[in-house]
């Protein structure tokens, strides 16, 4: 019995030094998941456009020259004015266009895809988990 | 003694980190004439034994992380200072600063800089096109000086004859209506509208818009 009341104690105790590391942790974790990105598509939601989606590469030339999605065109910041008219090329009114960087942690594809939609493409997405996603999925 | 060895194990609480940072995360926004943006974190080494920070990385190649040296001792000061190169970048941006110690590799601190960059010109849309054969019915480009920016719109040309231009001045200099007409749908046509400005006046730059027959 004595055993059960320490155990108990201490399990007060643990449930309190939880709580107290919840509240004033610099790196406790959100409970609350933050809301999805509407312009944000999985590797699956992109599955029907196969064949007509305009794909972006938003990482640096140079990585794009080692390895791409198939039919991708590399658009990024540095290079935009040179990169906006060949993408252009590409790009027909009404198209989907998805827009990738390197993984999950890399924003480019965000900022990108936003730009193009300020410039009047009114379907641009980016890919959550980017190239590193594709790979994964081990696609052509 | 059993109850307080248990006791102890329940007691050790997880070993934070001895940097205390001021902040971990900055919003910055930039000002017309603006070519980086710089934020500065400081942090504490509240910790009892010395700590070295030995690696920085950015997420972005646009992106610098300066620290004046690795090694801090207990209750020394430090900071990092982050540089983020504007360049052609415009709107909402977001980069991260990774800072892992020798102390603790496997929980590196993120750091996170948010920057919103307001475009001096802005131009909506970008582009206009026209399918092959289509009626070649004019189509607008809207150009708009963003307030704040001493930016005067100059004028704003064609480099294709086959693609007339008419501009009708809103606001003299700070915002202009762009008529865009192709001569002929049937073949394909492409040109590039240079927008000319006085602004930034020791390298007046050109904005770009274009057209497309396809």
């Amino acid at each position: 019995m004595t055993a059960l009341r320490q155990a108990g104690l201490i399990w007060l105790i643990a449930v309190a030094l939880a709580g107290v590391t919840a509240a004033v942790h610099p790196k406790r974790p959100s409970f609350l998941a933050p809301p999805r990105d509407p312009n944000e598509v999985t590797l699956a939601q992109t599955q029907p456009w196969t064949g007509t989606v305009l794909w972006v590469d938003a990482r640096p030339d140079s990585e794009f020259a080692s390895e791409h999605i198939p039919d991708a065109v590399c658009l990024n910041f540095e290079n935009w004015t040179k990169q906006f008219p060949k993408f252009l090329d590409h790009y027909n009114p009404g198209q989907k266009v998805v827009v990738y960087c390197s993984a999950k942690s890399c924003q480019l594809s965000r900022e990108i895809a936003a730009k193009l939609r300020a410039s009047g493409v009114e379907e641009a997405y980016f890919l959550e988990g980017g190239w590193e996603a594709w790979r994964q999925q081990n696609r052509p | 003694m059993r109850f307080s060895l248990l006791l102890s194990l329940f007691l050790a609480i997880p070993a934070f980190a001895q940097l205390k940072w001021d902040t971990t995360e900055q919003t910055l926004k930039a000002k017309p004439g603006d070519r980086e943006v710089v934020a500065t974190y400081r942090f504490t080494n509240t910790g009892a034994t010395p700590i070295t920070i030995d690696n920085v990385h950015t997420s972005c190649g646009c992106t610098t992380a300066a620290l004046a040296k690795n090694d801090y001792a207990p209750g020394e000061s430090g900071q990092i200072v982050a540089r983020m190169d504007i360049g052609n970048r415009t709107g909402h941006q977001e980069k991260s600063i990774v800072v892992t110690t020798k102390q603790n590799p496997r929980s590196p601190m993120v750091l996170r800089l948010l920057a919103d960059i307001p475009e001096p010109v802005v131009m909506k849309p970008t582009f206009v096109m026209w399918a092959l054969g289509e009626s070649p019915t004019p189509k607008i480009i809207d150009i708009k000086v963003t307030d704040g920016f001493p930016v005067r719109l100059l004028k704003v040309d064609s480099d294709n004859p086959d693609i007339k231009v008419e501009v009708r001045q809103v606001h003299p200099g700070v915002e202009l209506e762009v008529k865009v007409t192709p001569k002929d749908t049937s073949r394909p046509e492409m040109a590039t509208l240079l927008v000319r400005t006085d602004y930034p006046s020791d390298n007046p730059q050109t904005y770009y818009a274009y057209v497309k027959v396809k």
